[in-house]
C-alpha cells in the first residue's frame, strides 16, 4: 500500500499536462472547457489527497511505514541520488494535510473563477503547484525535495503574474521570483555540501549522519538551508516579497502564502531537526530572526488597510513565531503550529471576498491609540520598516551599477580595443551591396583616410602610426610647451577619476569579497 | 566490431554531397525541400553512429585511418568515444532546426544558402570526429567560409560585412597559437619517439596522448591551447564577435553559433588532457577565467535592451560556467560540463531561433518594440518560458541536473567558486526574467499587437527540443549513460597525471632524469 505513495505528487502532474497540453493545442477553451479542467484538477488532487489520508490513517492505526525507494534518478561516479519518498510522519501528516486544503482551493476555485479569460491556466497551474508541493513534504532526498521547491516558486511566479497586462503584477512577479532564488541559491548550496561531506542526499543519511559531523560544518550546512527556509517563508529580510505576492487572484493566494508554500520553510526546518540541534548558532539565529519578523510583521500590521495586506502580515507574524519556536527548540510545538495556521490562514483568505462583501460601506477602525500618538513609529509601520529599499540600496543598486560599469568597460574600452574593422575590404560584394551600386547609391564608397586599417592587426599598425604621428606633432616639432603641461594635467584628472570611482562603496565592497574568497580557497 | 562500416566518414560525405546536388536543382522550392531531406537522413545516419555505439567501451569506436599526407605522416582518421559521440546527433539536430527555421528567410541565392548550411554541418561533424590533430585543425578552418559567407550574405544588421570580417579575423587570430600548438605536440612526439622530421611526426591523438612531455614544453602547448580555443569558446576578452555576430548574422546562423560549442569541446577534448601536468598546475587560473566570464557577462546581460545581444552574453555566462566546471577535474565536473554543453545545443538554439522568429514578425528585438506579447502570441510566449526556465536551471528541464553537477563539481574543487555560480545562477534568473516581463508581459504596445503566433511549421521545429528539455530534466541518466565509461577513462588519465605531479614535486631531478633517459 505505501508503495504507491509515489501517486500522490504524480496525479495532480498528470492532470496538469493533460490541463496544460489540451490548452496549448487548442482542445480546453474558453467556457466550455472550464468544466473538464475544474474537473480534472480537483479529482487529481482529491485521489492524492484521500491516498495521502489513507497512508496516514494506516500509520495512526498502527502501521507505520518508512521510505519508499524508487530507483536512482542520476549517478555520478559514487554519488547516486535517487528517488524516494518519506511515506510517514510528519511528512505524510502535512502531504494530507495540503492535499485537503488544495482540493478546498481548487472547488473553490471553479466558481471564482468562472469566465475568467486565464481559467484553463489557472487550473494547469494550480495542479503543478499541487504536485511540488506534495513532493516538496514527501521527497525522502534533498534533491527532490529541491525540485519540488523550484517548482512551486515558478508556479508561484505564474499566478502572481496571473494578471500579466498589468505592468505592477509582472513587476512584483519577477521582483518575487528573483528574491526567492537567493534562498534557493542557499539551499543549493546545502545539497552541495551534503553530497561532498556525506556523499548522500538522503534526508535520512544527514539526520542520522549529523551527530559525526564537525561542528563548524553543521552549523554552515545548517546555515545554508536556514537562507533558504528564510526566504521561503518571508523572514528578515526577505520578508517585502511576501506583501508583493498578493497581486495574484484570491484562491491562490490562499493556498501559496496562506495554506501551503509559505510554510515550506519552517517545514524543511522542521525536517532538519537534528542537524539544527547540532549547531547551536544556526538555532540561535533562526530564534533571532523568527522573533524580529514577528515583531516587524506585527508593526507593520497594525497600519494596513487592506485587507489583503493586513492578512499577509498577520501570517509573517506566525511564521515568525514558528521560527522562534524552531529556535528555541520547541519543535513539536512547531509543527503543529504550522498545521494549524496553514487551516486558518487558508481559510481567512479564502473568506476575505465575502468579507469585504459584508463590510462594505464600513469605516476603517483607526489604528490603536499608542501607534497613533508615536509618530516615528506610525511613519515606520506605514513604510513597512524601509526594509525593501534598504535592501534595494545595499544590493541591488550596487549590482545594477556594477552591471553599468561592466557594459561601459565592454562597449567602450574592450569592444574598440579588441578591434572593429571598417568596412575596408572590397573582395566580398554582399546582396546588398551589388543592390545599392545597381540603383547607382554607392553608400560605402567613402574616400578611404590614409592609413585605413582593418581587423585587429590593421587597426593596431594604424593606431601605432597615427601615434608615431601624433608624438612627432606634439613634442618632436612643437617642442615641450604649454600642450605637453595640459595633457599631463589631463592625465592627472583621469588617474583621480579613475581613484575616485575605485573608492567607491561597490568596488570597496568587490575586492573585501574577492579577498573573502581567496581566503576561503586557500583555507 | 562497428568498424566495419565507414559510418562517420559517410556521415561527413553525406551533407557535401547533398550541397552539390542542391547545386544541381533549379527550382528553389526543391532544393529547400532536398536540404531538409539530406539534414533529416544526416540525422539518421548519427542516430545510426549513436545506437551502434557500445557505451561499456571507453575507447574509440567506429575508428576509420588512412594515411593522407605520407611527407608529414598525417592521417585522416576519425573515431568518436562516449565524449564526442552525442555531438554528432545535437548538430544534425540542429542543422535541421536551423533548415527549417530559415524556411523563408532568404529570398536570393537560396540554394547557395542552403547548400553553405549543409557544409557548414559537415565541417562542424568532422571538428568532432577528428582523431588526427592535423585533420582537426583542417575541419576547425574550413567551418570559417561558410560562417563568413551566411553571415555577410545573409545577415539581419547593417553592418553585417563587418560582423563577418571580425567574425573571421579573429578566428584567424585564434588558429595560429593553435596551428603552433599541434607543431609542437607533432615536434615533440618525433623528439621523443626518436624519428627524424618530418617522418618521425605524429598528429595522432591517441599517440599524442600517451607521449610524454618535458614541463616547459607542456607550459607551452597547453597556452598555446587555450589562448586559440578561447578565441572560439569564446572567453573573455576574446568574446566580442559573438554579440557582434549575433545582432548582424541571421538567427539561423547564430542559433548553430552559439548551440554548438566548438571551443570548449578543443578545451574538453585537447587542450586539458594533451598537457595534462600543465593544465593542473594552472587549473585555478582556467577556474578564475571561468568565473569572470561568468560573473562579468552575466552583468552585461542584465544591461541589454536587445534579445538577441542578450542572449549572447548569457551564452557567454554560460561558457563560463562550462569551464569552471571542467577546471574542477573531478568526476561530477566533467559529467556536468559535458551535460551542459549538450542541453547548450538545444536550449540556446532554440532560443535564439525564437529570438530570428521575433525579428522576422516584428523587424526587431529591441525592448521598445515588445511589449505584451503573451496576448498575441500566447505559444511563442509559453514556449520561450520553457526555455528561459531551462537556461536557467530550473528543476524539471535539462539545465537542472547539469547545473547541479557543475555546482557539486565545482564546490568540491573551488568552494569559493562555487559561491560564484551560484551568485551567476540568480544573475541568470534576474537578466531572463526581467526580458520576459518587460516583453512579453504588461501592456501589449502598438507594434507587438500585430505579432501572429507561432506557424504549425515553426511549432513543429520548436516542440521537439521542448519535449528534448523536459524528457532529459526528468530523466539524466538518458544521456548521461552514454559517456560513462569515456569520463571514467578521462578520470583515470586525471589522476594519473595527478600522480606524476606529486611526485616531479617531492623529486623534481627524478623527473628531468626520467626524461633525460626517455629523449636520449
Amino acid at each position: 500500500m505505501a508503495a504507491y505513495a509515489f501517486l500522490i505528487p504524480l496525479l495532480p502532474l498528470l492532470a496538469a499536462l493533460s490541463i496544460g497540453g489540451l490548452h496549448f493545442f487548442n482542445l480546453l477553451r474558453g467556457e466550455a472547457g472550464e468544466k473538464l479542467s475544474a474537473r480534472l484538477a480537483a479529482w487529481a488532487i482529491g485521489l492524492a489527497a484521500a491516498l495521502a489520508l489513507g497512508l496516514l490513517g494506516l500509520e495512526l492505526a498502527g502501521n507505520p511505514s518508512g521510505l519508499q525507494v524508487y530507483g536512482s534518478w542520476l549517478a555520478s561516479g559514487k554519488l547516486i541520488i535517487g528517488f524516494s519518498l518519506q511515506a510517514g510522519g510528519l511528512n505524510m501528516a502535512l502531504a494530507a494535510l495540503f492535499g485537503a486544503l488544495l482540493l478546498a482551493v481548487a472547488r473553490f476555485s471553479r466558481n471564482y473563477l468562472h469566465r475568467e479569460p486565464g481559467f484553463q491556466r489557472f487550473f494547469f497551474i494550480l495542479s503543478l503547484f499541487a504536485a511540488a508541493m506534495l513532493l516538496l513534504v514527501l521527497s525522502g532526498n534533498a534533491v527532490f525535495t529541491f525540485v519540488g521547491w523550484e517548482i512551486a516558486g515558478v508556479c508561484s511566479y505564474l499566478l502572481i503574474a496571473y494578471a500579466y497586462e498589468r505592468p505592477v503584477a509582472a513587476h512584483n512577479a519577477t521582483r518575487v521570483f528573483i528574491t526567492n532564488r537567493v534562498g534557493d541559491g542557499g539551499f543549493l548550496l546545502g545539497i552541495g555540501l551534503m553530497l561532498a561531506w556525506l556523499e548522500s542526499a538522503d534526508w535520512q543519511t544527514l539526520n542520522t549522519g549529523a551527530a559525526d559531523l564537525d561542528r563548524g560544518d553543521a552549523t554552515l550546512l545548517a546555515l545554508s538551508f536556514a537562507v533558504a527556509a528564510f526566504a521561503k517563508s518571508a523572514q528578515i529580510p526577505f520578508s517585502p516579497w511576501l506583501a508583493r505576492a498578493m497581486e495574484g487572484p484570491t484562491p491562490s493566494s490562499a493556498i501559496f502564502y496562506g495554506g501551503a508554500m509559505v510554510h515550506a520553510g519552517v517545514f524543511l526546518t522542521l525536517q532538519l531537526r537534528p542537524l539544527f540541534e547540532r549547531a547551536p548558532a544556526a538555532m540561535a539565529l533562526l530564534a533571532a530572526i523568527g522573533a524580529m519578523t514577528a515583531i516587524y510583521g506585527y508593526w507593520v500590521g497594525l497600519s494596513q488597510t487592506d485587507i489583503k495586506s493586513s492578512q499577509i502580515f498577520a501570517a509573517s507574524v506566525q511564521l515568525g513565531l514558528m521560527f522562534l519556536e524552531c529556535g528555541l527548540g520547541w519543535w513539536t510545538l512547531a509543527a503543529w503550529h504550522l498545521a494549524a495556521h496553514a487551516v486558518v490562514r487558508c481559510y481567512l483568505f479564502l473568506t476575505t471576498p465575502s468579507i469585504l462583501h459584508n463590510t462594505h460601506g464600513r469605516p476603517i477602525e483607526p489604528v490603536p491609540a499608542a501607534l497613533a500618538d508615536c509618530r516615528w513609529a506610525f511613519i515606520a509601520s506605514l513604510q513597512r520598516g524601509w526594509l525593501e529599499p534598504a535592501v534595494d540600496w545595499l544590493l541591488v543598486k550596487p549590482i545594477l551599477q556594477l552591471a553599468k560599469d561592466a557594459r561601459y568597460i565592454e562597449e567602450r574600452i574592450l569592444d574598440p580595443l579588441m578591434g572593429s574593422p571598417a568596412p575596408a575590404i572590397r573582395a566580398m560584394s554582399s546582396l546588398a551591396q551589388q543592390e545599392e551600386q545597381k540603383m547607382g547609391a554607392n553608400l560605402s564608397s567613402t574616400e578611404d583616410r590614409f592609413a585605413q586599417g582593418s581587423g585587429l592587426a590593421g587597426k593596431l599598425a594604424q593606431w601605432t602610426s597615427a601615434l608615431l604621428n601624433w608624438f612627432e606633432y606634439h613634442f618632436i616639432l612643437r617642442g615641450i610647451g604649454r600642450e605637453s603641461i595640459r595633457v599631463g594635467r589631463r592625465l592627472g584628472q583621469a588617474a583621480n577619476r579613475f581613484e575616485h570611482l575605485l573608492l567607491r562603496a561597490r568596488y570597496l565592497a568587490l575586492f573585501v569579497l574577492i579577498t573573502l574568497m581567496v581566503a576561503l580557497g586557500y583555507r | 566490431m562497428n568498424d566495419a562500416v565507414p559510418l562517420l566518414t559517410l556521415c561527413l560525405l553525406w551533407p557535401l554531397l547533398g550541397a552539390l546536388a542542391i547545386g544541381c536543382v533549379r527550382d528553389g522550392g526543391r532544393a529547400k525541400r532536398l536540404a531538409l531531406a539530406v539534414a533529416g537522413v544526416e540525422l539518421l545516419l548519427t542516430m545510426a553512429v549513436v545506437f551502434g555505439f557500445d557505451p561499456s567501451d571507453g575507447g574509440y569506436q567506429w575508428q576509420e585511418q588512412h594515411l593522407w599526407i605520407p611527407s608529414l605522416n598525417a592521417y585522416y582518421a576519425v573515431g568518436v568515444d562516449g565524449i564526442s559521440l552525442l555531438f554528432l546527433p545535437m548538430t544534425a539536430l540542429l542543422t535541421l532546426m536551423a533548415l527549417l527555421a530559415g524556411w523563408n528567410s532568404a529570398t536570393r541565392l537560396n540554394r547557395f544558402q542552403l547548400a553553405l548550411v549543409l557544409i557548414l554541418e559537415s565541417t562542424t561533424i568532422g571538428v568532432f570526429v577528428a582523431l588526427d590533430m592535423a585533420l582537426f585543425f583542417l575541419f576547425w578552418e574550413l567551418t570559417l567560409p561558410p560562417i563568413f559567407f551566411l553571415a555577410g550574405l545573409w545577415g539581419g544588421g547593417a553592418e553585417r560585412r563587418q560582423a563577418a570580417l571580425k567574425y573571421t579575423l579573429y578566428m584567424l587570430f585564434g588558429g595560429v597559437p593553435l596551428l603552433f600548438a599541434i607543431a609542437t605536440l607533432a615536434l615533440n612526439h618525433a623528439h621523443y619517439t626518436g624519428g627524424d622530421v618530418p617522418g618521425g611526426l605524429g598528429f595522432n591523438l591517441p599517440d599524442l596522448l600517451n607521449t610524454p612531455m618535458d614541463a616547459v614544453t607542456q607550459e607551452l602547448v597547453f597556452f598555446l591551447l587555450m589562448l586559440g580555443f578561447a578565441v572560439k569558446a569564446p572567453l573573455v576578452p576574446f568574446h566580442t564577435w559573438l554579440p557582434t555576430m549575433a545582432m548582424e548574422g541571421p538567427a539561423f546562423l547564430t542559433a548553430l553559433l552559439v548551440g554548438l560549442k566548438l571551443g570548449l569541446y578543443g578545451i574538453l577534448r585537447f587542450a586539458l588532457p594533451l598537457a595534462p601536468q600543465a593544465a593542473l598546475e594552472h587549473r585555478w587560473l582556467v577556474a578564475i577565467v571561468g568565473a569572470i566570464t561568468l560573473v562579468y557577462t552575466a552583468l552585461i546581460a542584465l544591461q541589454q535592451t536587445n534579445l538577441r545581444r542578450l542572449l549572447a552574453y548569457s551564452s557567454i555566462s554560460h561558457v563560463g560556467l562550462v569551464l569552471m566546471s571542467l577546471a574542477a577535474f573531478n568526476y561530477q565536473g566533467q559529467q556536468g560540463a559535458l551535460l551542459h554543453l549538450l542541453n547548450f545545443t538545444l536550449i540556446a538554439g532554440s532560443l535564439m531561433l525564437m529570438a530570428g522568429m521575433l525579428q522576422q514578425r516584428l523587424g526587431s528585438c529591441e525592448l521598445v518594440h515588445l511589449g505584451g506579447l503573451a496576448k498575441p502570441a500566447p505559444r511563442l510566449a509559453c514556449l520561450f518560458f520553457l526555455f528561459a526556465l531551462a537556461n536557467m536551471g530550473v528543476p524539471g528541464t535539462n539545465g537542472f541536473p547539469a547545473e547541479l553537477l557543475v555546482l557539486i563539481g565545482t564546490l568540491q574543487a573551488y568552494p569559493a567558486l562555487a559561491l560564484v555560480a551560484l551568485f551567476g545562477a540568480v544573475l541568470g534568473a534576474a537578466y531572463l526574467l526581467g526580458f520576459v516581463r518587460k516583453a512579453f508581459f504588461g501592456p501589449t504596445g502598438a507594434v507587438s499587437a500585430t505579432c501572429p503566433d507561432l506557424t504549425a511549421r515553426e511549432l513543429v521545429l520548436l516542440l521537439l527540443p521542448a519535449l528534448l528539455v523536459l524528457l532529459v530534466g526528468f530523466s539524466p541518466q538518458t544521456i548521461l549513460a552514454w559517456p560513462e565509461s569515456a569520463l571514467r577513462v578521462r578520470q583515470q588519465a586525471v589522476a594519473e597525471a595527478e600522480a606524476v605531479r606529486a611526485a616531479s614535486r617531492s623529486a623534481p631531478s627524478r623527473a628531468a632524469a626520467a626524461y633525460q633517459e626517455g629523449s636520449i
